[in-house]
């Protein structure tokens, strides 16, 4: 009867690993900041707890660094890691598979072709406040959504294996494309493939606060379709039978998911392995009731992709890794442990 | 309460379909369909794959829309019922269900209430002590926290029946439900469903693979043809050779259990004999002598390949009358426990004077029946070829004391071909060969 409870206990204990990855994340760096330091002038930048800390020793510039370099990139990577893992979920719901994961249905490939074409407008067109890239790519991973959802549905039923198998040619074409374009704009090669593994060095406020509220919303909405997605892993029929109205529900949670990647993959370039993965740890942990899955899952997408971030920061200090790296060099050997568990039929 | 079929009342219905068409693309599956299920009924869905069963039972559970026709589920017209409505009034136990995550038995429960929880809230008290009491009928309470994935195929079925249980629902459709189970699960559901049916007063609507699980336990049967119904009502009347075998296009033998006094329904022929090979190549009259039941097999045997034959003289209550009446054979019968008459004797020799051969099956002998085996002597008289069935001594079928077994002995010795094998039969009955030859030949095929 404690699933209510058990949610909430399991949500609290990851919020306050959250909040401890935060303050190592926010006091590594060039500039050393102690974590005491740190805590404090996080707990001073937050609006009606300011009054409890003594700001006054502080070093302005380690408050500056904090608060316009490592915060915004601290919070966007959070909630990039929130928006993976939370549409890694669904994905993996919908198509009741555990190999799903946010890009399955052509995203990144969309988003990849549109940062792209974005960075050729960059090299021509003058500074904007918002990088064409971003802008471009989100077009390109919303419009390859939309195409491959056409495609595959038919008088608003959406057949599994069409969404699959469109989503994996519209990406080979796409991914070709983007290839057939960078022949000819070799001088731009280096910058896209530096996008493609993903990575949050150009975090500003500003995304975070066009990506934080997008994400929520999409996150809320799709929320309240949990039991709904509980009852889809038992076939489409059976839960029709159940009563669930199942072609609404798989279109709506399509289209969430989709969104929520589009919006991650825009701002982040593409971060594999964050969304397959998360959900599998957190379901040995929690279990598979989607109702539990859902909220820890994205709490804890925030937490492995800060933790990569920060490791992609620290580990060829000055240097950075793009954190796609870090994710894949870790994922692989947890994805191949999940191959070889799935052939011993655990799952 | 099970069998309300006296009092048909549109008041009593709870399911009622008019002139329901339905097609796949141009191929129209369900044609003109109209029918009334009565509260508290049991009724089966017979036919063959693609009679339209499965399409029936998706349309009346609204999982497949755009249909032509009207239903009514408890009074209400189902286009004007959203889904949760709908579950709440049938739910459906399928042949089997396969989660792609590891739910434990109670999560998968508690799917079943899924119609009455809101989605913006949790589920209730009531809820829980729904599932509670499924379980308790189910008897998976001790498997509450268990992988369902790691369940045997019963216990996973239960689980099954437990998820539609816990829908609460006046109207409970079964799909196969039992059609990949061993016979122990077989029983357990059935006899579950039975309780369902007859203590809760749950509509049941099943279709079974096994048409005689589905006589045996239904008040009511409806037959499917190429999706129209080709009959609906109680299984007595609907259940017999003719309407199964243009429904199933096979021959079937429809009998009674001795014991419940339920019909049966069992395939006509052995079919190892089946072959071609064995059909017969011109019209060969074959009498049989009949008594106890042992002309029965090979009743059906010749019937099936395609001989003329007739039956004599067989006393009223005997299986081998069964088997005449089901196989359309003419035969000759005489009152219950009484010798046979001369009237019987002589048309039974009539018969003999008629046919091509005889065979006499491995019967008992009494006095009452004696007069059978006169007839054998009768018919090597006439010089028609007698076949024997031999299998048991002859001593210990002997019944007269003695008297048969000496007049058997004779009848062998003045040419009766004996036969060990129904494939000798059929062998027999082809060759064009003289029985002393062929005799010979089947001796050396021992040696």
């Amino acid at each position: 009867m404690g699933a209510g409870r058990r949610t909430i206990k399991f949500i609290i204990i990851l919020i306050v690993i959250l909040i401890l990855i935060i303050i190592i994340a926010a006091s590594i760096g060039a500039a050393k900041v102690s974590l005491k330091e740190t805590s404090i002038i996080i707990i001073s930048l937050i609006p009606g707890l300011n009054a409890l800390v003594d700001s006054e020793d502080l070093n302005l510039q380690d408050i500056a660094v904090i608060s316009t370099i490592r915060l915004p990139r601290i919070f966007l990577s959070i909630f990039v890691g929130i928006a993976l893992a939370s549409s890694g979920v669904i994905f993996q719901g919908l198509f009741r598979n555990p190999m799903a994961d946010p890009f399955v249905i052509g995203v990144s490939a969309g988003a990849a072709f549109g940062a792209t074409i974005g960075l050729l407008f960059n090299s021509t067109v003058s500074f904007i406040n918002i990088s064409t890239t971003t802008i471009f790519s989100l077009i390109g991973a919303l419009a390859t959504t939309f195409l491959v959802y056409a495609i595959s549905s038919i008088r608003g039923k959406v057949a599994v294996i069409t969404l699959l198998l469109s989503g994996i040619a519209l990406s080979a074409m796409l991914s070709s494309m983007t290839s057939f374009i960078l022949m000819f704009q070799s001088h731009d090669l280096a910058r896209v493939i530096f996008w493609l593994m993903g990575g949050l060095t150009s975090a500003s406020w500003y995304k975070f606060s066009i990506l934080a509220p997008t994400v929520t919303l999409l996150i809320m909405v799709s929320g309240f379709y949990m039991r709904d997605l509980n009852i889809i892993s038992l076939g489409d029929e059976r839960a029709s039978q159940l009563g669930v109205q199942t072609d609404k529900v798989k279109r709506i949670l399509l289209v969430t998911a989709s969104l929520i990647a589009a919006m991650a993959v825009s701002v982040s370039g593409i971060i594999g392995f964050v969304g397959l993965i998360t959900p599998h740890i957190m379901r040995l942990i929690v279990g598979p009731d989607q109702k539990i899955l859902y909220p820890t899952s994205a709490i804890a997408g925030g937490i492995v992709l800060l933790a990569s971030d920060t490791l992609s920061r620290v580990v060829l200090a000055p240097r950075e890794i793009p954190v796609g790296i870090i994710t894949s060099i870790v994922g692989v050997p947890f994805f191949l442990y999940l191959l070889i568990r799935t052939k011993r039929k655990v799952f | 309460m099970g069998n309300s079929i006296s009092n048909i009342g549109t008041n009593n219905s709870i399911l009622s379909v008019r002139n329901l068409n339905f097609s796949y693309g141009d191929n129209k599956v369900l044609n003109n369909i109209s029918f009334n299920i009565n509260k508290g009924s049991f009724t089966s869905i017979l036919g063959p794959n693609g009679a339209g069963k499965s399409t029936l039972i998706n349309i009346i559970s609204k999982i497949l829309g755009k249909f032509e026709g009207e239903i009514k589920v408890t009074g209400e017209n189902i286009t004007a019922l959203n889904s949760k409505d709908i579950a709440r009034r049938i739910a459906v136990v399928p042949q089997s269900t396969n989660p792609s995550f590891g739910f434990t038995v109670e999560e998968m429960v508690l799917m079943g209430r899924y119609p009455y929880i809101s989605r913006f809230k949790r589920e209730t008290k009531e809820d829980f002590e729904v599932i509670r009491e499924v379980m308790e009928k189910t008897e998976l309470t001790q498997f509450a926290d268990r992988k369902f994935n790691e369940l045997s195929g019963g216990e996973k079925q239960r689980v099954v029946i437990a998820q539609a249980l816990a829908q609460d629902s006046p109207i409970m459709i079964l799909d196969e439900p039992t059609s990949h189970l061993d016979i122990n699960f077989q029983i357990e559901f059935m006899n579950l469903f039975l309780k369902l049916n007859r203590r809760e007063g749950k509509t049941i609507i099943g279709i079974f693979h096994d048409i005689n699980l589905a006589i045996q336990n239904s008040s009511l049967i409806m037959l499917l043809k190429e999706g129209s119904i080709f009959r609906f009502g109680e299984p007595e009347k609907v259940i017999n050779r003719q309407n199964l075998n243009s429904v199933f296009h096979s021959d079937v033998f429809v009998g009674k259990n001795p014991v419940t006094q339920r019909m049966y329904v069992s395939p006509v022929f052995d079919p190892y004999y089946s072959t071609q090979d064995y059909q017969a190549v011109k019209p060969v009259k074959v009498h049989i002598i009949g008594g106890g039941g042992a002309a029965s097999p090979i009743l059906s045997l010749l019937h099936h390949h395609g001989y003329r034959i007739s039956c004599g003289v067989i006393n009223t209550f005997d299986t081998d009358i069964s088997t005449c009446e089901m196989l359309d054979v003419p035969y000759i019968v005489e009152a219950p426990f009484s010798p046979i008459s001369i009237i019987s004797r002589n048309k039974n020799l009539e018969f003999i004077k008629a046919s091509d051969l005889v065979i006499l099956p491995e019967i008992e002998f009494g006095n009452g029946n004696f007069s059978n085996l006169v007839s054998i002597r009768e018919a090597l008289s006439l010089n028609k070829r007698v076949l024997i069935m031999e299998g048991k001594n002859i001593e210990k079928r002997d019944h007269t004391g003695g008297k048969a077994g000496k007049l058997y002995r004779k009848i062998l010795e003045e040419g009766a071909c004996v036969i060990k094998t129904h494939r000798q039969l059929l062998d027999n009955l082809k060759t064009d060969k003289p029985d002393n030859i062929y005799r010979k030949e089947l001796n050396q095929q021992r040696i």
